[in-house]
């Protein structure tokens, strides 16, 4: 029983976590190749108000779902001081799906307003415990991670979500208020990492 | 000729004859779970028609499912409402004809309720042991047999 005991105790160890909120930005100085053919970093990506970081692909169901919600936020808050990012961190599918070409193709399609970057040997993946994709990380002016998790409560359709998570907390950031509701979570595609 | 006809019907029932997918939320799937207790182990495969690696390791885990007689396997489907046909077909396909479940509530308190750790990445699957119902383990993403047979042994024994 000793064993067993010990052995289940091992078993719920072996996990990532998550960046746990009011931690600093990891691996701002990663090197990450943009679409445009040019490198990036989170620093470079870095708005004056916050910064918006996206763990994304090309071909995950809820990134199709929700990626039309990516430009619009983008569009509002971008203006604000908001810097956006989206990372693709699906290492192991950078020679198919998740090519830079397709990425290019991808972003041209669905009229992407924001930097969109492969992150080399998902590094920057595992630094957040990012673990799907959309996966949402929203940064203060300090670098200091304020809200997590997902965009909305409906990924199916914009015009049925019931709660803005985050556009609530982006609007409460700018407004310098504590933000609410600083985690939430939903269902997204496992990052293939190398 | 009598029995031809009836080996007709009985042939064709079983090939039309559809898996039902019972709409679940998380206080329901957790309550199928606990019903368990003290009979067999559990093991909680949540998983999607979209998500490959989900597809990749179903027919393992169906496997494991005959495999074990003091095992019950419950898969939750999260897939959008629309594919409960598609989702069906699978399930067919995949050799089960009885029972399956799909994900009927939003996200964020589905995933809260079925595990406080689960980030909502999929395939995500948990064991739980036979006698006292706790959990063994539980992973996110597409795993080795072996894990799955470690945590099995393990939960079938305590």
């Amino acid at each position: 029983m000793k064993y067993i005991l010990s052995f289940i105790l091992l078993l719920s160890l072996n996990k990532a976590s998550e960046l746990s909120i009011g931690s600093m930005m990891p691996e701002m100085g990663h090197r990450m190749k943009n679409i445009n053919g040019k490198n990036l970093t989170l620093s470079d990506a870095k708005g004056d108000v916050g910064t918006l970081v996206i763990f994304s692909c090309n071909t995950c169901p809820w990134v199709i779902k929700w990626e039309d919600r990516y430009v619009s936020i983008t569009e509002a808050y971008s203006p604000k001081g908001i810097g956006v990012i989206a990372v693709n961190s699906n290492a192991a599918r950078f020679s198919g799906d998740d090519s830079l070409e397709k990425m290019k193709k991808h972003s041209k399609k669905n009229k992407y307003n924001f930097p969109y970057v492969q992150d080399p040997g998902s590094k920057l993946a595992k630094a957040f415990g990012a673990t799907k994709t959309p996966h949402i990380y929203l940064f203060d002016d300090k670098d200091r991670l304020v809200y997590r998790g997902a965009i909305d409560d409906n990924a199916r359709s914009a015009n049925s979500v019931e709660e803005q998570f985050l556009s609530n907390a982006i609007d409460e950031l700018i407004a310098g208020k504590p933000i609410s509701k600083e985690t939430t979570r939903a269902i997204g595609c496992s990052i293939k990492f190398q | 000729m009598i029995r031809i006809i009836v080996l007709s019907a009985f042939i064709l029932t079983q090939s039309c004859s559809q898996v039902k997918l019972i709409p679940s939320t998380s206080e329901q799937i957790m309550s199928k779970i606990k019903s368990f207790s003290s009979q067999k182990a559990v093991l909680l495969n949540i998983w999607a028609l979209w998500c490959v690696p989900c597809v990749e390791e179903f027919p393992m885990i169906v496997d494991l499912d005959d495999e074990y007689d003091e095992l019950e396997i419950i898969f939750v489907s999260a897939d959008f409402h629309e594919q409960k046909s598609e989702v069906q077909k699978f399930l067919k396909k995949q050799g089960l004809d009885s029972i399956s479940f799909i994900k009927n509530e939003k996200d964020d308190p589905f995933i809260s309720g079925i595990h406080p750790e689960w980030t909502g990445s999929l395939p995500f699957t948990v064991v739980y042991s036979k006698n006292s119902g706790i959990i063994v383990d539980s992973w996110e993403g597409k795993h080795s047999e072996s894990r799955f047979r470690d945590a099995i042994d393990i939960a079938i024994k305590s």
